[in-house]
């Protein structure tokens, strides 16, 4: 199992109740293959920086969860298909300093949904590979 | 001389900080070591050490691939205060 970040923007176009069902179809994926989410971040609405597929703006999310490596790329197959998503990124932490930022990402983003959830704190990995997964 | 040496040699702030890690969506951090048109500063101008500078560097093109900070910024579509546009 390990760490993994991946942030998705979708369509600014879509409804509240679309986007909330397509966070929730990516979760889902997410879920039956053996993952456990951690957080959700709805960074929600803001420009992109440089124009998408003619979109100005996105509504941004990122997902923190522990998987094993497969997993990876069954999501982004499905991010990749899915066409209300404009732009993905997963990002692995591996080192130890990594891995202890990514706890803090946790905390910090299930404190701002208020949900006092209980503390993870895994056995930490060892020290080895690399940090890179895959492009948007 | 003065022409050329327009940004003083500095300290690194990301250890100043105590930066351990930096994140590509804290745009906050990624700021000290970008120029105005979003290019990459180089170490001598920010005074950053090589182990930051490093992380930075991954940290922008992170950022530059999820469209949190643009790759260019022309002469085409200008924006009058390009930091405020990203926030």
């Amino acid at each position: 199992m390990n760490n993994y970040e991946t942030l998705y923007v979708l369509k600014p176009t879509l409804t509240d109740e679309e986007t909330a069902a397509n966070i929730a179809k990516i979760e889902d994926i997410l879920v039956k293959n053996g993952a456990e989410i951690l957080a959700t971040n709805k960074m929600g609405m803001r420009r992109l920086a440089y124009p998408v597929q003619k979109n100005e703006r996105g509504f941004y999310t990122i997902v923190y969860f522990k998987a094993a490596g497969n997993v990876i790329a069954e999501l982004e197959r499905n991010l990749k298909f899915n066409e209300e998503v404009i732009k993905y990124l997963t990002v692995k932490y591996t080192k130890k300093k990594e891995i202890a930022q990514f706890e803090k990402l946790v905390a910090n983003a299930n404190q701002v949904k208020e949900e006092p959830k209980v503390e993870e704190t895994p056995a930490t990995t060892e020290e080895v590979a690399t940090t890179e997964t895959t492009q948007a | 001389m003065a022409e050329r040496r327009k940004f003083k040699k500095r300290y690194c702030k990301y250890c100043e900080m105590k930066v351990d890690f930096i994140d590509y969506k804290d745009l906050n951090l990624l700021k000290f070591s970008l120029s105005e048109r979003f290019k990459i500063m180089p170490r001598r101008l920010t005074g950053n050490c090589k182990r930051h500078q490093e992380l930075v560097t991954v940290a922008i093109k992170r950022a530059r691939q999820t469209a949190l900070i643009p790759y260019i910024v022309d002469r085409k579509n200008v924006v009058e205060n390009p930091f405020e546009l990203i926030k």
